[in-house]
Order: structure tokens, then sequence, then C-alpha cells
């Protein structure tokens, strides 16, 4: 397990103490971007699949709200309209 | 994928639930349209139609209203007083010891938060409702148009009536909060969001349709700019820090359990959609006050800086402010949500540990550490993904048709992207049920 290295979390606070302001956000920077290395992205696939899921997932609630609001408009001035 | 969408229906405690959440987006949309009483529905048609061109000046409130703001319905004032209230009773569990005290209950704790968030829902629903109605009594201040041909909606304004308005808008409100409550509980997804992604799909489209009105290569730009972002909300919500997890084997008997490796999964961007819903909403708080106040022929000195600043989604200032409100709020509601102590006591108690860390309060220091780092990315992301919709939408200048699209478009697939995931999670889950039995 090298990708857990204790010894950083703890090492944090002393090397803190020792580095002025920009020091700071640079090691911050440094332990963001060592943190973004381990994180694992999505496939192909599964972004593929996923965005088009969420698309027809959209566009068949679109069509739904739409499709009652079209009726429900109707419905309304045929109730309320005097015209 | 799309086949599973198939076998969704075929379950049937799946289908019922999907079925459930329709049926209560069907209930709020008819909402939307049934006008208040004592408003007059033909009154208020004609001065819409009067108001043509020059635009709404409430965008974003209507917007989140899903038009019904605008139309003075019984829904007028949507979820927003409800979303409010709750990103105020968050706020206040780190401002109030009272509170902090209520959130480390657990069960107990959340359902008296819940009961307070209730309450100032109604009193919030009770502001703004006063306050809509009042300003509609001098309509053409809220819906555009001169006072020449838009003078009155309301056919009587005498006290009572309008007593009974702010009555009935109040307890629309009300009736709101208990349908996207219902939605959470027993339908899919979550309430609060799925409502305003109704709100939000009933106008987008035709926002989008009218862009094309300047021409086909912008409609061209605007949709592929949503299928990029579409595209990039998916990677990063699907991206995660796996932090390994080694359970500790034990011999219990003759046979030994345990000795299995798993992981936490820290996702990137943790708090989903919510700092863009929060941000958002709280942005267009000091509109909706200056707007009601605007009408009268010598504001006040900030109503005009609202004015100029915050109307439009495309002053920089706006976007500075919205960047800081959504950076913010991505830790806010991390931190609120993921209590790394928490994690770490769990992790004890299940007699697992992460290799390399030793048990208790150092696990949990590991993790938050982990967490502040992953969130920071994460919030720059979201915060990023925010601007780029405003920045190419006031670059081809579609921003008049397209007002806030930035925020409609990240809400609809945020939203959207919540929702698809636990159709497919409660489908896994029901799979491997009738696979067991």
């Amino acid at each position: 397990m090298a990708d857990n290295d204790a010894a950083t979390s703890t090492a944090v606070a002393g090397e803190r103490e020792r580095r002025g302001f920009f020091g700071r956000i640079l090691l911050f920077v440094r332990q963001v971007i060592d943190e973004m290395r381990k994180v694992v992205y999505p496939t192909r696939d599964e972004l593929t699949s996923f965005t088009i899921a969420v698309l027809v997932f959209l566009a068949v609630i679109m069509a739904y709200v739409n499709g009652l609001d079209w009726m429900f408009t109707r419905a309304v001035s045929w109730v309320f309209g005097s015209g | 994928m799309l086949t599973s969408f198939g076998r969704a229906f075929r379950t049937p405690e799946l289908r019922n639930k999907i079925l459930f959440t329709l049926a209560i987006m069907a209930l709020f949309r008819l909402g939307s349209h049934i006008p208040t009483p004592g408003i007059s529905f033909d009154l208020v048609k004609k001065c819409q139609e009067a108001a043509t061109g020059s635009g709404s000046l409430l965008g974003l409130a209507n917007l989140f209203s899903g038009g019904a703001l605008l139309q003075l319905s019984i829904f007028a004032l949507g979820i927003m007083p409800y979303i409010t209230a709750s990103i105020i009773v968050q706020l206040l569990t780190v401002v109030i010891p009272r509170f902090e005290q209520l959130k480390k209950e657990g069960q107990s704790g959340q359902a008296k938060m819940t009961q307070y968030t209730r309450y100032l829902t109604i009193a919030l629903a009770l502001l703004q409702s006063s306050t809509l109605i009042t300003a509609a009594r001098n309509p053409s201040s809220i819906l555009g148009g001169s006072p020449a041909t838009c003078s009155t909606i309301m056919p009587d304004d005498s006290i009572p009536t309008i007593l009974i308005m702010i009555i009935t808008l109040t307890a629309a409100t009300g009736l709101i909060m208990w349908l996207g409550e219902q939605v959470t509980e027993r339908g899919i997804g979550n309430g609060m969001s799925l409502l305003i992604l109704t709100a939000v799909a009933a106008s987008v489209p035709q926002s989008i349709w009218a862009i094309r009105d300047q021409g086909w290569g912008k409609f061209l730009i605007v949709v592929v700019m949503g299928l990029a972002i579409t595209t990039a909300v998916v990677f990063v919500e699907n991206s995660q820090r796996r932090i390994p997890v080694q359970y500790a084997k034990r011999m219990i008997g003759r046979r030994s359990y345990g000795g299995t490796t798993t992981y936490i999964p820290l996702k990137v961007n943790m708090a989903n959609v919510i700092p863009i819903i929060f941000a958002t909403s709280l942005l267009s708080l000091p509109m909706l006050v200056a707007q009601f106040q605007g009408s009268s022929t010598n504001p006040p000195k900030w109503v005009e800086i609202i004015n100029t600043y915050f109307a439009r989604g495309d002053h920089p200032l706006y976007m500075a402010v919205y960047t800081v409100l959504i950076v913010f709020f991505t830790f806010f509601y991390v931190s609120i949500t993921y209590q790394p102590d928490e994690v770490a006591d769990n992790l004890k108690q299940a007699g697992s540990f992460i290799p390399g860390v030793r048990a208790g309060s150092s696990t949990a220091k590991y993790l938050s550490y982990v967490l502040n780092r992953i969130t920071t990315v994460g919030a720059i992301y979201i915060a990023v993904l925010a601007l780029i919709p405003l920045i190419a939408l006031a670059l081809v200048n579609a921003n008049q048709n397209f007002p806030f699209g930035g925020a409609s478009i990240l809400i609809l697939v945020g939203v959207g992207l919540e929702t698809v995931k636990q159709v497919d999670s409660k489908l896994q889950q029901h799979n491997y049920e009738g696979f067991l039995r």
C-alpha cells in the first residue's frame, strides 16, 4: 500500500511550521495534485453510457412536463378564461 | 444502462416509485397553473401579452417557480422558501450551539431540525407572499409593460380578499414542501431537487428554442455546450478517490472471517448540485426584494446597486460572488454531510483499518486530510463549470433569451444524473435480491 503514505499526514504539521505563507500554499497545492493522481476516473464506456442515460432521462422529463403544461394551460383557460 | 430503463418498469416496487414521482410532478405543475383566488386570469393574460418584449423582470425567481410566479398562480412561490429555509437552518448548525447539539443527537435531533425548517418555511412563505401580493396591486411593476395597458389584475383589492390570497399562497407553499418530502420518502431522488428540476424543465425547452430565432449557428453552439457540460458533470461525479480498507482476520471457532480488502469511496465532488442550487437561490433573494421596491420612482440606493450588478447573470461582479458562494457551499455542505470522526469510529468498531494509518483519531485526521484536498478541486471544478455557460451565453449574445442558462443547465444535468444513478442502484439492489432468493 504505497499509496497510503501515512507519513505525509503526520509530517504535515511539522513541515507547515517551517514554511512561510506562500510556502504553505505551495505545499497545499502540491498535496492536492498528489491526491488527484490517486483519484480513479471513469472509463470511456462509463462516461458515454451515463451521459446518454442522463440525456435520455432529461428528454423524457422535459417532454412529460411540457406535455402536462400544454394540457393544463388549455384546461385552465377553459375553466377560468372568458373568451 | 438503457435496457435497464425498460427493466425498471418491470419490477413492481420500482415502477410504483417512478409512477408516484411522476404523479407528484404532475400535481406540482397543475398547481402552477391554477390562478390564486382574487386574481383575474383574463387580466393577467392581457398584462402578459402587453408585456411581451420587455422580458420578465423577476428572471431567476420566475425560472425556479417554473413560470408560476408571473402567472400569480397558487404555487407562485414554488419551492424557493423551502430551499431558503433549509439553507438557513443548515447554516445555523454552525453558529448556534443548540442546533449543533441537535445535529449530534442523531435521529431525534434531525427530526427536530426538520420541524424547525418547516416552521421557517411557513414564515418565509408568509413574508414573500405578502410582498408579492402587495406588489401585485400595481401589476406593471412585476409583470412589465406600461401602467396604461396593465392597470390592475385584482378586481377586488379589499383587505379580506388580500388576506385570503396571502393565506392561499402560504398554504400552497406548505403543500409544495409536503410534496417534496413525499418524493424523498416514497419516490425517487431528492424531492427538493426533483421539484426544481420540474420547474426548470418547464421553461428551458422554450428558452432554447427561442435562441433559434437568432440563427441556427447560435442554437447549435448552445446545444453543443449543453452536451459538453453534461459530459463534464458526469465525469466529475464519477471520479472518486478510493481509500483502501483492510478488514482484520478473525477466527471464530475453526473458521476465519474477514481479512478482505475494500475501499472507502470519496467522491471528488461530494456535494453534487446542492452548492449551485444554494448559491443561485441565495443570489436571487436580493433581486426578489429589490424588484418589489423597483417600481417606485425614486428607489433607495441599495435597490439601484442590486439592479445594476445582480439583475443579470453576466455581470463580472455577479460571477465573482457566484463563484465564491459555490466554493463556500461546497466545503460547507461536505463538512456537514461527511464526518471523518464518525467514519473512523465505524471502521474501528468493524475491526478494519486503513493500511499504514493508526485507528481512531489518526484515521479521522487522515480522512479529513484527503477530503479537504479532493474537495478543493471539486469546488473549483463546479465553480468553473457554473461559469462556462454564463460566459458562453454572454459571448453568443443569447443571454436575453436564456437568462441564467448556466444554473438551469447545471441543475438539469446534476439532478438528472443523481436520479438516474438512484434508479440504477435500486435496480441492482432488486436484481441481487431476486438472485439470492
